[in-house]
């Protein structure tokens, strides 16, 4: 952190890092040119499959889904660097107010969310948001949004659910299958079924969310363009062909499906991940039986 | 190339997309909220420093005001202590001097009045030495024979005391 800010190496690892940062979105851009085969007209279907590997159960096919997950992570870690780069605890930088503030503004979201016990989960909240954020953001520049497969979005939840579990589970698996029954016994069917509904229903809402925005895009898209070759199709020679009502509409729907629901779902994600953890969490009787612990030591 | 197909459920793309988010927690964690932390923990430990500093100078510069002006207190104390000594003395070696000077004085007086009492009586007798010759002479001149010496004397003798009684008294 001491090295010279303004030294032509410091600016050179700047500028490696932010086009490592680059790299990964250029080279799935790339990848998607390279191997998309030149439109098939309007289309809706699931990620395109790269390979396929043999696996136990269920042969494992690598689609676009997973290989832009991947970019977007590699891409985050390289950011992650460019960020952190040359933080000094007396001269902070631009960059570094930015890092402080976003920082600060996670820790807050979840210490106000989840209370105190659960302050280091704000890594991992930070996670979900930028993960899911980024994620669909990527049909930005024509990539397949990960968040649009039922899989990666279905992964999360389980993981959520885990984490849920494992919360509740705190207290000892007494206390967890009585936590069942509460208010009254009868409920406990209902109970059960909302528990597992949690998962399912964050999953299948985030997914939901994004591949309907993706849906509408290619049908609004397919109708502009029968639209405009019933209206401009009269048009002599080649400007028969050109679909101006694709000009300038789509981008309008883009920035709501793929910016503002692609930056509410991560945030909607986020706070039910917050929410669920903490609130499943028996944090009073947690405490009750720390004390215990405590005083029977 | 195949596409999947828009609902599909594959137990290992789930698998994959759990190990993501862990990748991208454990990375965010590691790479960003760990340098963050650790720089804003230094920034309070230097911050915790300097006023600590802050505090530990006006500290010191309080206690040195307090010793400076207590040494001036000190100081002024000091000073007067000396004059009034000084003044003590001075008056000491003067009324030395102012008695010594009026011993010597009345020393000297009084040597002076012996002194001339003393030159008054030698006077006195040598006058009466002169006198008696004088008278003597005279007496012998006049009377042209030798006077019994021893009465001449005592005549003389008497009248001078009668003389000097009666110069003492006009004194």
């Amino acid at each position: 952190m001491n090295e010279n800010r303004y030294s032509a190496k410091f600016k050179a690892v700047d500028a490696l890092l932010l086009i490592l940062a680059a790299v990964p979105i250029l080279f799935g851009i790339a990848l998607y040119i390279l191997l998309t085969p030149a439109s098939s007209g309007i289309e809706i279907a699931g990620a395109r499959i790269y390979f396929t590997i043999n696996m136990p159960l269920q042969p494992l096919p690598i689609t676009e889904a997973q290989v832009n997950s991947w970019l977007v992570i590699v891409s985050v870690l390289f950011l992650c660097l460019y960020l952190t780069h040359g933080m000094s605890p007396t001269r902070p930088t631009k960059r570094q107010h930015i890092v402080e503030w976003a920082i600060e503004q996670t820790q807050h979201l979840v210490m106000d969310n989840m209370g105190e016990f659960f302050k280091d989960f704000a890594p991992f909240v930070a996670a979900v948001m930028v993960l899911s954020a980024l994620s669909s953001l990527l049909t930005l520049v024509g990539l397949y949004p990960p968040t649009s497969d039922l899989n990666v979005v279905g992964g999360w939840a389980i993981l959520v659910f885990i984490l849920i579990t494992y919360y509740k589970f705190k207290c000892g698996p007494l206390h967890y299958l009585k936590s069942y029954t509460e208010p009254v016994a009868f409920l406990t069917p209902l109970n059960v079924i909302s528990e597992f509904a949690t998962p399912v229903s964050m999953a299948f809402r985030h997914y939901g969310n994004i591949l309907s925005g993706s849906v509408i895009s290619v049908l609004v898209a397919a109708a502009l363009q029968s639209l405009s070759a019933m209206i401009f199709g009269r048009l002599p020679g080649a400007l028969g062909d050109i679909p101006f009502l694709q000009i300038g509409i789509p981008a309008v729907l883009s920035v709501y499906f793929d910016i503002f629901s692609g930056l509410l779902q991560a945030f909607i994600f986020a706070m039910l991940t917050m929410l669920y953890i903490s609130s499943g969490f028996p944090e009073e009787d947690y405490k009750e039986k720390l004390k215990r612990k405590a005083l029977a030591k | 190339m195949q596409s999947s197909e828009v609902i599909s459920v594959n137990i290992w793309q789930i698998i994959i997309s759990i190990l993501n988010l862990l990748i991208l927690f454990i990375i965010l964690k590691k790479f960003l909220y760990k340098p963050v932390e650790n720089m804003l923990a230094k920034r309070q430990g230097i911050i915790d420093n300097d006023l600590e500093n802050a505090k530990k100078a006006s500290e010191e510069a309080e206690n040195r005001r307090k010793l400076y002006e207590e040494k001036l207190t000190g100081a002024d104390e000091e000073a007067a202590e000396i004059v009034k000594e000084a003044k003590q003395k001075a008056q000491r070696k003067s009324d030395k001097i102012l008695s010594n000077a009026k011993e010597k004085a009345d020393d000297i007086v009084s040597q002076a009045k012996t002194d001339a009492g003393l030159e008054f009586k030698k006077a006195q007798s040598e006058i009466k030495h002169e006198i008696t010759e004088v008278s003597t002479l005279l007496s012998e001149k006049i009377l042209e024979r030798e006077i019994n010496k021893e009465d001449h004397r005592k005549l003389i003798d008497s009248f001078i005391e009668n003389l000097g009684d009666e110069y003492d008294g006009h004194e």
